[in-house]
């Protein structure tokens, strides 16, 4: 599989750098502007200030969903969940304004926002991994004497663990995705997202190209982190998985 | 307590009946019934499972349930695994006996659930701290279970890394961590391959003789393999009315007492005439219930 990436990436890279389209930076230019992104403009300091708003946003929401999802189990929190899970079609454009008149610090507008961003995706797939549970498995739990709470905290809680990281791995991903978006309603805290809508706003292409760049490595980075810690964690989760 | 039943002389001869007695009650149901969804699914079901005794062996009780798919074997199941209260009649464990809980009566349902985050031997410690034993007594009696079911060298093993028959085992062993003496299973030879039944009955048998008050239930549809491990068959099925059509909720339509038939404790039963006579006539029975 290593190979097969690897070659994939070559072949990606070369069409990249013999394309006839002007249009499109060639890789040295973007290799260019990255290093004066960051020596001149503080690239990896804004970096940093959006990494750290995203996983505290990511924190923020995981702690909410899982309670919200792990409280599903009572039939008075399932309405709740519904109702945060519907909130995926709402307009996110919609939202700034309000944050605005109840948060004074632009740090927690930005916050709040990725935080409204990740829940709504966060419970809709918690909650359904948590209904898809078959009853066999809590009744499993059951005739080994095990309490209701007890039976939420084996079969539910430890049981999806692996699959909470899993949720968490793919919402962290959505974060980035809003963070850039969200810091540029808010560009005076900086970050990657003002960096970029700065780099747009007078045409460097270039910047642009690695800026994004430079965004999809630390994802992909911080998506490979979260793997290892799943499969440190929970190895037993992949044992049934051919293609891992 | 003591109810002297039919005794005989030697044992270990198919067709002859060995020598037996059967005291206390350790398990019945009185009068059980149950619907759902408006529709009866059990009624009136009366069974009782008592404590067999025989001189100089260790004999656990193995009880087959028997019926045809869908009439309410996996119903009456679970109201014996305490899972599922009964619209009307009781079910009573131990003597003397008590309303049955969950908990009370180990399962092993179709697939062998386990709790798939668990190694091997901590599915076996969750069990026995549930059952009220402190860590270290857990984790050892969790490694005498293991010894006892040859899995020690799987301990360490998540379920997922197990074959269909070393789960079995594990599920059989984790339920008897936590229940004592009473375990139910819902259809254990569904989708074995004939040897493999054997194999399967054959560790029932023992499992079963490991102390004289284990009480196997074998719910199955599975009728040369229930006769093979069984001391005692019910019939599970439903009423015919004048015109022959199924009255809604079955209850027990027969019982065949093994034992008396010198049909029990027998290895190599299987070819028995008379197991074989049984067989025929509790399949005829099967298309009416």
């Amino acid at each position: 599989m290593g190979i097969l990436v690897t070659f994939q990436a070559v072949v990606a890279l070369a069409i990249w750098w013999m394309s006839p389209l002007r249009l499109l930076p060639r890789p040295d230019e973007v290799a260019r502007a990255f290093r004066t992104l960051w020596m001149q403009e503080g690239l990896g300091r804004e970096l940093w200030a959006s990494f750290s708003t995203n996983l505290e946003a990511l924190g923020i929401a995981m702690a909410i969903s899982l309670a919200l999802s792990y409280l599903t189990v009572l039939p008075f929190f399932r309405p709740i969940a519904a109702a945060v899970s519907k909130g995926r079609f709402l307009a996110f454009i919609g939202f700034p304004l309000l944050f605005t008149l109840m948060f004074a610090n632009p740090h927690w507008i930005k916050v709040a926002l990725l935080v409204l961003a990740m829940t709504v995706f966060f419970v809709t797939s918690m909650a359904s991994v948590i209904l898809e549970i078959p009853r066999e498995r809590l009744e499993h739990a059951r005739t080994l004497r095990m309490g209701e709470w007890r039976v939420v905290g084996e079969v539910v809680v430890l049981g999806t663990a692996d699959r909470a990281l899993e949720v968490t791995r793919q919402n962290a991903a959505i974060g980035w995705m809003m963070l850039t978006m969200v810091e540029g309603f808010y560009r005076g805290e900086g970050g990657v997202g003002a960096l970029l809508l700065n780099q747009n706003k007078h045409f460097l292409l270039a910047g642009v190209f690695a800026i994004q760049l430079t965004i999809l490595t630390v994802g992909l980075l911080q998506d490979y982190g979260l793997g290892v810690l799943g499969r440190t964690l929970f190895p037993w989760a992949g044992l049934t998985v051919e293609r891992r | 307590m003591t109810t002297p039943a039919t005794a005989a002389t030697a044992a270990g001869i198919a067709g002859e009946p060995a020598a037996y007695e059967l005291r206390s009650t350790l398990l019945a149901a009185r009068g059980v019934s149950l619907s759902l969804g408006g529709a009866p699914i059990l009624r009136g079901v009366d069974l009782e499972v008592r404590d067999v005794v025989r001189p100089g062996v260790c004999t656990g009780q193995v009880v087959a349930l028997l019926g045809p798919s869908g009439v309410g074997k996996t119903t009456l199941f679970r109201v014996l695994a305490g899972l599922q209260r009964p619209d009307a009649g009781t079910v009573l464990i131990g003597n003397p006996g008590v309303p049955v809980e969950r908990g009370m009566v180990g399962v092993v349902a179709q697939n062998y659930p386990l709790f798939a985050h668990r190694s091997v031997l901590g599915n076996l410690v969750v069990a026995g701290r549930r059952a009220g034993q402190s860590r270290a007594a857990a984790r050892e009696r969790a490694l005498e279970m293991l010894r006892r079911f040859d899995l020690i060298d799987r301990a360490g093993l998540y379920p997922a890394q197990l074959s269909g028959g070393q789960r079995q085992r594990v599920a059989i062993a984790q339920q008897f961590m936590c229940s004592e003496h009473f375990l139910l299973l819902d259809e254990p030879f569904s989708g074995l391959d004939p040897i493999a039944v054997e194999k399967v009955a054959a560790m029932l048998v023992e499992v079963a003789n490991l102390d004289e008050l284990n009480t196997i239930i074998v719910v199955t549809h599975d009728i040369a393999a229930a006769l093979e491990v069984a001391d005692t068959v019910w019939l599970l099925g439903r009423d015919r009315d004048a015109a022959g059509a199924p009255i809604p909720g079955a209850r027990i339509q027969g019982t065949y007492d093994l034992m008396a038939c010198g049909l029990a404790w027998h290895q190599g039963i299987a070819c028995s005439p008379r197991l074989l006579e049984m067989a025929a006539e509790i399949r005829s029975r099967f298309g009416k219930l």
